[in-house]
């Protein structure tokens, strides 16, 4: 079992991926900063001085406090608090990792759904590849964010503000998620129609491996690179499309903030003086966001094979 | 010479100043509200919006001045006949903006439909009747002495009866008032005020184009054109204002108040305001709220101080009350009880000490910061292991919700319409009876028959002192007894371009005789 994880282990460690990671210093960078964020984020009950979501311990007489090194500022609120009296710290440190959930949430989501449909829609062809891709063309010339509003509203609607409070993550996972399936759908669909012609896909038919079996055990893994880099890039879009929800009042709701609505909350007051509760969150989310779509750059240029041979 | 020639000059000018500028209104006013009306009847709800809209397409029969005395309008004169009867005498010649004329008759027409009104009815509940003496003289009689009537007669915006009689092409009576529904009248008007709507598109924009034929020929007013933009958040409009996009904002946020000070083409008005901002608690909708402790508890509960200072910038005054300072129900002795142990006691002894879930419902471009109040008002609440579901909405929206009483605790905000405490009293505490109007925006349903006892014997008390008596009795009671939540007196802030003379039309019930507004 040891023998066995060190050589994978030293596998890893000879292989392109980590030699070209060693020699790209924004890659090394990126993944740090990326690794600080999820790190913090996971601790923030642990880390953060007061609990945000818990509205008794805010105190309105500590609203808008500067961030500490400004005029008037409290030490007990190292980056200042907002309108309503939210220490920023804690409040980002939570923000990040709503943000953070929501973002693999929901890409995990539409890597299921869209791995799925793209296989079968690839792989099986005809009237099954002609149905999905055409229900993944009416769901593309919908924007994600115009389907999330509706869905939000009408969510929010129906189920009232507190409970919509309690299920805010999970919707917005499914809303977004749903939303953006046909994304990598179709860039597994076109990976596997270039893999099922090949030999070793013949080989398996002639053996007779069941479709599934093919399908998952063999076309998929030779799928997964265009798969991984898509996924990068869909994690911070999916990030991205949660803020703007939030600043559109439709995300997470103002007791739980996450960055998006923390962003909004400080919006009426960035010109009268208190930047900070616009600006360190949305600082947060550009740095959050920049990092993820560095790596998935980087990915990209390892992953693809043109660029790895020339 | 040249001396003499400009001053001759100048003084012709002044001479012919009222003729030329009113004959030459030219100028274009585009401004930005936080919201629009919601509707085009003026009698379908009593709100500051709906007042604001008939100062501008209608004319009242004597409106208050800056310094709240009564002016004439359409009502030329009036006099006292006995102490229950008043005549007055209307301008002739005054022409409604589909040509016709105003006569006695439109004024008895506006007077009955106020009177069918769910909102206004209760304003008018003293006067008893409206008597045609000739089409240009009429008596308002009221059953007893009433002090308030000259008051009450600045809410008479006389309908053209000719144009709201009938039915439309469907069927349906024009002159009746639906309730957020499409009636005739919500969606079409006709004044005699300074301005016609001739664009309206609800939520987005509304124009206005001054009317012709307008009576008043002496008034000041230069603005031909009116474009109203509702503008929701609070740093978009400062942003048009001071960007030049709109020539006139209202309300400034508290936080903007500085930044525009320091802008040297704008000018900043400011007054103190006598509107005040409460919290209703349903006693129908929650049995907690049956129990005087806990709204007890929930009064101790709230920072008015804090709300005051921190979310309105010290840009308001924190109320233990309804009736402001000046007013006659104003009770010194009441203050604001912020005390979070003693409401935690309070809950505890009401047995409800783990607290209890409710809804909570706000506007958010109603009042200044509305729904930032109500969210820190819903922390506030979670100290005392109340968790509340806090919704806040538009405007327009949001009364339909406010009239189905829609949530345990809801927002709202009273100018006493008579600038008199006991308006306040009959809306928002009387015990709620759809007959007489009364009580028609209590949504706690709170009801003390002994207190509405009062406020009907102070109504017709005319011995002053007495009548503050009763009236400061009235205020001590209902805080005693935690009937709502008073949060604070709103201050009011009007914003405007230097070249746009904001100042002499603006006054402390927020109604801006736009009519008036001279542009350079």
């Amino acid at each position: 079992m040891t023998t066995a994880t060190v050589s994978r282990w030293d596998r890893f460690r000879e292989s392109f991926f980590w030699y070209s990671f060693k020699r790209d210093k924004v890659a090394i960078l990126s993944s740090l900063v990326l690794l600080l964020m999820v790190l913090a984020a996971i601790f923030a009950p642990w880390l953060a001085p007061t609990d945000p979501y818990d509205l008794a311990q805010i105190n309105i007489m500590d609203s808008e406090l500067p961030p500490v090194g400004l005029d008037g500022a409290d030490a007990a609120f190292p980056l200042g608090t907002d309108a309503q009296g939210r220490d920023l710290l804690s409040t980002i440190l939570y923000g990040t990792r709503v943000s953070l959930l929501i973002g693999f949430g929901a890409v995990l989501l539409q890597g299921a759904l869209g791995i799925l449909f793209g296989l079968l829609a690839g792989y099986l062809g005809g009237k099954v590849d002609a149905v999905l891709m055409r229900i993944a063309d009416v769901q593309l010339s919908f924007s994600t964010l115009m389907v999330a509003i509706i869905v939000g509203a009408v969510f929010k609607a129906s189920f009232g503000n507190l409970m919509f409070g309690e299920i805010a993550i999970y919707m917005l996972i499914f809303i977004i998620g749903v939303a953006e399936w046909p994304q990598i759908a179709r860039t597994v669909r076109a990976s596997v129609l270039a893999e099922k012609k090949k030999e070793y896909v013949d080989a398996a038919k002639v053996m007779g491996f069941g479709t599934g079996r093919i399908m998952f055990r063999h076309i998929l893994p030779n799928t997964l690179s265009p798969i991984f880099v898509i996924a990068t890039v869909q994690i911070a879009n999916a990030i991205i499309s949660e803020a703007a929800l939030s600043f559109l009042g439709l995300g997470m709701p103002e007791t739980q903030p996450s960055l998006g609505s923390l962003i909004k909350s400080g919006f009426d007051y960035i010109q009268s003086g208190s930047w900070w509760i616009t600006l360190i969150p949305g600082l947060v989310l550009v740095v959050l966001v920049l990092v993820i779509n560095l790596l998935g750059d980087w990915l990209r240029d390892v992953m693809n094979p043109r660029l790895y041979k020339g | 010479m040249k001396k003499l020639l400009t001053a001759f000059v100048g003084s012709l000018a002044l001479i012919t100043a009222p003729l030329a500028v009113s004959a030459e209104a030219t100028k274009e006013l585009k401004m930005a509200y936080d919201a629009d009306p919601v509707t085009l009847d003026i009698h379908e709800q009593l709100s500051g919006g709906t007042l604001q809209l008939s100062h501008m397409a209608f004319d009242p029969l004597l409106r208050w001045t800056k310094d709240l005395d009564f002016e004439p309008r359409l009502a030329k004169s009036w006099e006292r006949i006995d102490d229950n009867t008043m005549r007055f005498t209307l301008r002739k010649g005054v022409k409604f903006h589909t040509g016709n004329e105003l006569t006695s008759k439109d004024v008895k027409f506006t007077f009955d439909r106020l009177k069918k009104s769910q909102d206004f009815k209760a304003i008018f509940k003293p006067i008893s009747e409206l008597k045609v003496i000739d089409d240009y003289t009429f008596d308002l009689i009221t059953s007893e002495p009433y002090p308030l009537l000259l008051n009450t007669a600045t809410y008479i915006f006389p309908l053209d009866s000719k144009f709201y009689s009938g039915k439309t092409e469907d069927g349906k009576d024009k002159s009746a008032i639906t309730k957020h529904g499409n009636s005739f009248a919500s969606q079409h008007l006709s004044g005699t005020g300074p301005y016609t709507v001739v664009e309206r598109q609800q939520g987005v924009r509304m124009v206005f184009k001054r009317f012709k034929d307008y009576w008043d020929t002496d008034s000041p007013g230069n603005v031909d054109k009116i474009v109203l933009t509702p503008i929701k958040e609070n740093n978009t409009r400062v942003s048009a204002l001071l960007s030049g996009g709109v020539d006139f904002i209202a309300p400034v946020p508290p936080t903007d108040l500085d930044r525009i000070k320091r802008d040297p083409d704008t000018n900043l008005v400011t007054m103190s305001g006598t509107r005040i901002i409460l919290l209703t608690m349903n006693e129908e909708r929650v049995e907690a709220f049956k129990n005087p402790k806990v709204r007890q508890a929930i009064a101790y509960a709230v920072n008015q101080e804090g709300i005051a200072a921190k979310i309105m910038k010290g840009f308001a005054t924190p109320a233990a009350q309804l009736s402001p300072k000046g007013y006659q129900g104003h009770n010194d002795s009441l203050k604001p009880r912020y005390d979070v142990a003693k409401a935690k006691e309070l809950m505890k002894e009401a047995g409800y000490e783990d607290g209890f879930t409710i809804t909570m419902m706000a506007p958010n471009n109603r009042y200044v910061n509305d729904d930032k109040i109500a969210q820190a008002v819903a922390a506030m609440l979670a100290r005392i292991n109340i968790k509340v579901d806090l919704k806040t909405l538009p405007k327009a929206q949001y009364w339909p919700e406010y009239d189905d009483r829609a949530a345990d605790i809801m927002m709202i905000g009273w100018h006493a319409d008579t600038e008199d405490s006991a308006n306040f009293y009959e809306f928002l505490t009387m015990c709620p009876n759809k007959e007489t109007g009364a009580g028609q925006y209590n949504a706690g349903n709170y009801c003390n028959p002994e207190i509405d006892a009062m406020v009907e014997k102070a109504n017709v008390e005319t011995d002053l002192d007495k009548r503050a008596a009763l009236l400061q009795e009235v205020e001590k009671r209902l805080y005693d007894d935690a009937a709502f939540i008073p949060l604070h007196w709103q201050d009011l802030a009007w914003a405007a371009k230097k070249d746009v003379h904001i100042e002499p039309v603006l006054n402390v019930m927020n109604f801006p005789y736009l009519g008036d507004l001279v542009v350079e």
